[in-house]
């Protein structure tokens, strides 16, 4: 049995738009599963309704076994984070420090453990000279990253993650991605929201999303073979692989575009 | 509006900074209590005095707790005038008539004109303010014209008991705002929650959870500055498409008001969704017993200021029932 199972799941705000339509997935203990898919496709939405808050019309979830309902939904969320979209708004703490105690002071962590983890969980995302910091007085890249390690030290079986990157520079973006990689292989299942095809292709599958609909559930590698399963769902290919592709089929005047293309955006 | 901070308080390392916030709370309570129950002006000054003496101990400058007065400080002066014009017990001091007159009210108006264009530079505005005021009196006191239009005349009296009144009144009113002042000065807006928590958390019993009651205060506190901010970069965007929020008339800037606050309302609600569902995921439930990241903790500062609290507490009250007494 899956680790955590979604079936035919149907969710509208409001009364005639279905936003998520009959949605079928599962994933397995320890996966690192990355989520794409265009603007408004249903991605927050999915993932709201993966930690209960909000209340599917029609359709299951199941995660580790426990079906998601009124009783099941406090037990299933200790079991699973979820680093939202936008920083701002789900800062509760007064201070950086209070912050990241906020999820293990409700999960009644003893205060020594909180205090070893508020310190060991800061310095991964280099916000530990930055503890007593109010978020008023923080860049919208550092309230994400006291975000991330208001979750991780929460030391949850699964975590989402709602473009929760989108805002930090490229190298601590790929240090922060080092740790999640090490936490993947101690056995952390990883459900990664994002638009950054490169930051998806560090997933074991990718899941597409197109218009609230299930496009694609595949593993990376036999996704990226099929590059009209992207043109599709409107997203990117990776640059190298486009560029793989157009060799393969001899296109080199394309090839050469393509070089241009990525110099120019660059 | 950028990185405004709620509350006074201002990071340092006093003695009052190390008491735990609890004994802070009560003391202070329990203090302006005491101060309320001082009868005579001799009691209050030596209460002002000891006040001072806190100032001391805790290292805390005059001029931070006279800024903290600022903002009261039309209401001190109120207070002080009105005591004086009200109370007609003990000697009279001054007796004499004001002559209301046209006149006099144009060279008043004209005293107002010169005040305030005075106070644009910014400088010496207590003095400027005493002088008009004192320019004001005199000039209904003692200019009089033969062939001016009386409008009225009222007799003005002061009595000796009156500026006492007056003077225990207003020193009553410092020492309770200096007590507060050296509470939030020394206080850090989070144990300042903390501590009403743990105080009121006896509560409990009659449904008051106290709580919630302090997570509400300290996400208030939070979002403050964030509220501000909203309203600054929606005033900038309005601005940058044409809006102009200095100038214009009373209708005009009324529909500008209104166009800063409907987005704010709107923004307001969002962002609470949003930081509920926050608070859900990190699996936080309404009155379920949580661990604390910050700890209170009690020294021997806090026997120190408790034992202050409780001899003034008591003398004070010996006071009040004549057991006391002079
Ligand atoms: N609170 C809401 N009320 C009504 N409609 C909503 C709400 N939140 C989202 N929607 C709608 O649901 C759809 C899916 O939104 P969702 O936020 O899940 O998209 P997304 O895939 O996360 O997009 P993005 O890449 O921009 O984050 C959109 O069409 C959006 O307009
Ligand atoms: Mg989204």
């Amino acid at each position: 049995m899956s680790y955590i199972e979604v079936k035919g799941l149907d969710y509208s705000y409001t009364k005639n738009k279905k936003v998520l339509k009959n949605i079928d997935f599962s994933i397995n203990k320890g996966d690192w599963v990355a989520v794409l898919g265009h603007n408004g496709s249903g991605k927050s939405t999915l993932a709201k309704a993966m930690v209960g808050l909000i209340e599917p019309s029609i359709g299951s979830i199941k995660i580790d076994g426990l079906e998601l309902n009124q009783d099941t939904v406090y037990d299933i969320r200790r079991k699973i984070g979820i680093v939202f979209q936008n920083p701002d708004n789900q800062f509760v703490g007064v201070t950086v420090k209070d912050d990241i105690a906020f999820g293990m002071e409700n999960l009644a962590v003893p205060r020594e453990e909180m205090l070893k983890r508020i310190d060991f969980f800061a310095k991964k995302v280099q916000m530990e000279k930055y503890l007593d910091k109010e978020p008023s007085q923080l860049s919208g890249g550092q309230k994400q990253r006291v975000a991330i390690a208001g979750i991780l030290a929460m030391q949850t079986d699964i975590i989402i993650f709602d473009e929760a990157t989108s805002m930090l520079d490229p190298f601590s973006r790929e240090d922060l991605m080092k740790y999640i990689k090490k936490l993947h292989e101690e056995g952390l299942t990883i459900i990664m929201i994002t638009h950054d095809i490169n930051e998806a292709l560090l997933a074991d599958k990718m899941l597409i999303l197109k218009s609230g609909e299930v496009f694609a559930y595949d593993d990376s590698h036999s996704l990226m073979k099929d590059k009209d399963v992207f043109r599709n769902s409107y997203l990117e290919l990776p640059v190298a692989l486009e560029i793989a592709n157009s060799l393969t089929e001899k296109k080199y005047d394309s090839v050469k575009e393509k070089l241009w293309e990525y110099v120019s955006m660059k | 509006m950028n990185g405004i901070i709620i509350g006074q308080f201002i990071p340092g390392d006093g003695f009052f900074y190390k008491v735990d916030p609890r004994s802070k709370i009560a003391g202070i309570f329990f203090l302006m209590i005491a101060v309320f129950l001082l009868k005579d002006i001799y009691q209050v000054l030596g209460a002002l005095l000891l006040t001072f003496g806190l100032l001391i101990i805790g290292k805390i400058s005059f001029i931070k707790v006279l800024k903290g007065l600022k903002p009261i400080f039309i209401l001190l002066i109120f207070t002080f005038v009105f005591q004086i014009l009200i109370n007609r017990q003990g000697n009279i001091l001054v007796d004499t008539n004001l002559n209301i007159s046209l006149i006099n009210i144009g060279l008043v108006i004209i005293l107002f004109v010169i005040w305030r264009f005075l106070a644009k530079f910014k400088k010496f505005n207590f003095l400027l303010f005493l002088g008009f005021l004192f320019g004001s009196i005199f000039i209904f006191i003692y200019s009089s014209f033969s062939f001016d239009y009386n409008l009225t005349s009222f007799n003005l009296q002061i009595y000796e008991k009156g500026i006492e009144m007056s003077i225990f009144v207003v020193i009553r009113l410092l020492i309770i705002i200096t007590l507060s002042t050296i509470l939030t000065l020394t206080t850090k807006p989070t144990d300042l929650t903390q501590g009403l928590e743990s105080l009121l958390s006896p509560l409990k019993k009659i449904g008051f959870n106290s709580e919630d009651f302090a997570l509400i205060i300290s996400i208030s506190l939070r979002y403050i500055p964030t509220i501000f901010d909203e309203a600054n970069k929606i005033m900038q965007a309005q601005a940058s498409r044409g809006a102009d929020f200095s100038e214009g008339k009373l209708k005009e800037k009324l529909k500008q008001v209104i166009s800063l606050l409907i987005p704010m309302f709107i923004i307001a609600f969002m962002r609470s969704e949003e930081l509920a569902d926050a608070m859900e995921s990190r699996n936080f439930v309404p009155g379920k017993a949580r661990t604390r990241i910050h700890e209170l903790n009690y020294s021997y500062r806090d026997v120190l200021v408790t034992a202050f609290t409780v001899v003034f507490f008591a003398v004070a009250l010996l006071f009040r029932l004549n057991v006391l007494g002079y």
